[in-house]
């Protein structure tokens, strides 16, 4: 049982891990339902999404450098 | 003829975008002119190729990326052989995670952050906030998100296993966003 309960850091390592590739069910249910849980993940999930978007920006800022 | 000097003049045109992208990536102006001088060398050479095939810019940068990666590992073969694998101080997350794994300082909320893409300030603290990154760290960061090569694509470069390639990503996130937080996001902009 305790296994199926994430803890902050498995659930931050897989959500760092979902933007390289789609995880299997478990782990996303899993995921999810630790996300629903903890404000501390589900902000660091979308911290690092945004981080994500944000630098495939890069080349864009790069070029607005110009200015 | 003519249309070779008027290829050499529009490469001269994005040469200085193409400087800058490289310093960011390379950290280092000799390394970067390096790069660029490569790329350009070789985008003269196959010029052919291009005709039109894409905006003149994308494909230089797409050149300007294998050049890069191509400086990274030979700088990598200089360092000892375990260079871009994992020390110990990697191994272990005691700086963000107690013994039980939990968060010791729990991320707070950004609010709306994307407005953030607009502000030069923002770009700058990013800029800044990569650098702190160790070398290797910064660097498979940025292959996978800034140059947006695929997972297999950059294990295959840098000769590293994907748990490798995983463990590298996840730490380079939260030393960013640990950055960004402190840098940013709790000051006055945030």
């Amino acid at each position: 049982m305790g296994k199926l309960m994430y803890s902050c850091e498995q659930a931050s390592k897989l959500s760092s891990r979902a933007l390289e590739e789609p995880l299997g069910r478990l782990d996303r249910s899993l995921l999810g339902f630790h996300l629903m849980m903890c404000r501390g993940c589900s902000n660091f999930a979308r911290q690092i999404q945004f981080l994500s978007r944000a630098s495939h920006k890069v080349p864009e800022a790069l070029e607005k450098d110009e200015g | 003829m003519g249309g070779d000097e008027d290829l050499a003049k529009s490469l001269e045109s994005h040469r200085k975008y193409l400087m800058r992208y490289a310093v960011f990536q390379l950290r280092d102006p000799s390394l970067a002119e390096d790069a660029v001088q490569d790329t350009i060398i070789a985008a003269l050479a196959q010029r052919a190729s291009f005709e039109g095939r894409s905006q003149l810019r994308t494909w230089l940068t797409s050149i300007l990326k294998h050049k890069i990666v191509d400086i990274v590992r030979k700088r990598a073969r200089g360092l000892p052989a375990d260079a871009m694998q994992l020390g110990d101080e990697d191994g272990s997350s005691d700086a963000w995670f107690t013994e039980q794994g939990r968060w010791i300082d729990p991320p707070a909320d950004w609010g709306l952050p994307d407005a953030a893409l607009d502000s030069k300030q923002f770009w700058l603290v990013y800029r800044k906030c990569c650098q702190r990154m160790p070398e290797r760290h910064a660097l498979v960061f940025s292959m996978r998100e800034v140059m947006d090569m695929s997972t297999d694509e950059i294990c295959k470069k840098l000769d590293i296993s994907t748990s490798n390639l995983h463990v590298i990503l996840y730490r380079a996130r939260l030393s960013l966003r640990s950055c960004m937080t402190k840098k940013w996001f709790s000051t006055e902009h945030g």
